[in-house]
């Protein structure tokens, strides 16, 4: 059903749609769960480590955003209700949010809605058809909420609706199209900071200092990887695999000449220094531990064994 | 990298230009119009066309030269081979001294005045640095920073020049050995990551046995201390007895 859009549109999705996206899906699954454990207390003959018996639910919702020519950028999203007797939309509270919508964000249309599952389906169709009539071309994104480690994209797909003949009847498909990720600074900052969180009893130092290495690690590998690359291409021209392309040489000898990047003997001084300092503050801050734990120590010897030789000093007894 | 997107409009446009050209006077004319052009550095697609290589046999061989210059010489090249070149017009001489900046920007990172100053026939550092940060910085081709107090130039950014048939080895060697140093400190920094967890591991099984050994001895100092309080109050309770019947008998 989905093959590869050719409507020539660009889509760039903001991060918030697929946090709030997830967001909302998590929040309906997670309320679902108190009615789940009751259920599964009472069934103890036969279940075994069956978590939830119940198929994942489906969330519906609405993005908006700005279209500018061809390109669609889509900067939010809310939620709607599903109504699964009839099978679409909550059309009247569309209309209230919309209304709502519109006086903070006046550039903002409606450009499509979103659900989650794993792939567009028939039933979607519908609810498609009956936005059809606030944007004539409504986009759908999909969010997969299914964790998959070894998937190195986003699980968000975004489909459009295309006219195609199918045993000579013209039905609207859909296709699948690509899309970028585009950030404003506010959306970036807290992507970040999401990217980053240390694990909560991550007080210690060690473990500090391993996160911050992974980062690292992690960082040298891609570029590692992306070097690689360049290697192998040029590689491949010299032997005469790949025509020479001029350009593309004169860029990667005007990236070589940065590399020594940090060469220069000032930077060995301030290097050096800098290191030095560090030392040398941690050094003091490792004596006046000790020297308060030896302060301490002192006092509670004093405490203990000058009592010893004061006879008569009453303690609070009576 | 942007330098490189202005440019390949005008190397397709001379690329077309002097492929189209029959004779050897339109070519030449084509290569001075390149040569000139203010926002044209690069010169080797123009270089591999064929009709431009015949000039060789030609006698108008010194501009296939002069293109030749201009993809990998400097200035100073120009200056020991005036009397072949033809005469360079005032904005050829620009170009072919901003290349010359490329060139040396190429093998030193930290370029010393006195050296640019020789290598460009500038006399004085305030021509220097006039000429270095209008015509290369402004155009694109450089970014650096200008040092007066230490009187050097430190490149951050070169564009690249057109490639001289050795450099491709050498381009290739370069990038091996950054894939290998890189290779070489992933190893390190999981070595680092290990330890900081083996050292963690370790400073938290100590931390543990010496609560352990605190709680032990607390203890066994309550046992021994209380015992030792009971005497030591029943003592003095019997001691303040026995002075109260002394006293007050």
């Amino acid at each position: 059903m989905a093959s590869s859009s050719s409507s020539g549109l660009t889509f760039k999705l903001h991060p918030l749609v697929i946090v709030n996206i997830s967001d909302h899906y998590t929040r309906v699954k997670s309320q679902m769960n108190p009615t789940l454990a009751p259920h599964n207390n009472a069934t103890n003959n036969g279940g075994d480590g069956v978590v939830s018996s119940l198929p994942p639910p489906r969330v519906f919702g609405c993005v908006i955003g700005v279209q500018k020519g061809r390109t669609v950028e889509i900067f939010n999203s809310f939620e709607l209700l599903y109504d699964p007797s009839t099978h679409s939309l909550d059309r009247p509270f569309l209309e209230k949010k919309q209304e709502l919508y519109k006086k903070v964000f006046p550039h903002f249309y409606i450009l499509g809605w979103y659900s989650t599952g794993s792939d567009a389906e028939e039933s979607d169709m519908h609810i498609h058809k009956a936005l059809m009539d606030i944007n004539e071309s409504p986009v759908y994104v999909l969010l997969n909420p299914a964790i998959n480690h070894s998937q190195k994209d986003l699980p968000v797909s975004i489909f459009e609706s295309e006219l195609h003949v199918i045993d000579g009847i013209p039905q609207l498909i859909f296709v699948r199209s690509s899309y970028t990720i585009e950030t404003v600074e506010a959306e970036r900052i807290s992507v970040d900071h999401v990217a980053h969180l240390k694990p909560s009893d991550g007080g210690s130092a060690a473990t500090q200092l391993a996160a911050n290495l992974t980062g690292i690690h992690s960082a040298i590998k891609m570029l590692h990887s992306r070097i690689k690359v360049l290697h192998h291409y040029l590689l491949a021209m010299e032997k005469g695999d790949v025509p020479c392309e001029n350009s593309l040489l004169r860029q990667v000898s005007s990236l070589l000449r940065r590399l020594p990047a940090i060469e220069s003997g000032k930077f060995q001084d301030d290097f050096l220094m800098e290191y030095n300092d560090t030392l040398l503050i941690s050094y003091l801050a490792m004596l006046t531990n000790c020297s308060s734990a030896m302060n301490d120590l002192v006092d509670k010897f004093s405490t203990a064994y000058d009592r010893h030789t004061r006879r008569g000093g009453r303690t609070a007894f009576m | 990298m942007d330098i490189e997107q202005r440019q390949s409009e005008l190397i397709d446009q001379f690329v077309k230009q002097a492929s189209a050209a029959s004779n050897t006077s339109a070519i030449s004319s084509v290569i001075v119009d390149a040569t000139s052009h203010p926002l044209l550095f690069a010169f080797s697609e123009i270089l591999a066309l064929p009709n431009v290589l015949q000039l060789e046999a030609t006698d108008e061989k010194f501009y296939l030269d002069l293109l030749r210059l201009f993809a990998h010489g400097i200035w100073s090249d120009y200056k020991s081979n005036a009397d072949r070149l033809p005469q360079l017009v005032p904005d050829q001489i620009l170009k072919l001294k901003q290349l010359t900046v490329l060139t040396l920007a190429e093998t030193y990172k930290v370029l010393p005045y006195d050296q640019l100053m020789q290598e460009l026939d500038v006399t004085n550092v305030r021509e220097l640095e006039d000429f270095l940060i209008n015509e290369c910085m402004y155009a694109g081709i450089v970014r650096g920073k200008l040092d007066q107090l230490r009187r050097c130039f430190e490149v951050q950014f070169a564009a690249g020049r057109d490639l001289r048939p050795g450099q491709l080895g050498n381009m290739i060697q370069t990038l091996s050995d950054w894939l290998s140093t890189s290779e070489n400190m992933l190893v390190s920094i999981q070595d680092k990551i290990k330890w900081a967890d083996s050292m963690s591991e370790v400073d938290k099984k100590h931390r543990k046995e010496v609560e352990e050994k605190v709680d032990e001895v607390k203890k066994s100092i309550f046992k021994v201390g209380w015992i030792y309080f009971y005497c030591f109050t029943s003592l003095e309770f019997f001691i303040l007895k026995y002075i109260d019947d002394i006293m007050f008998r």
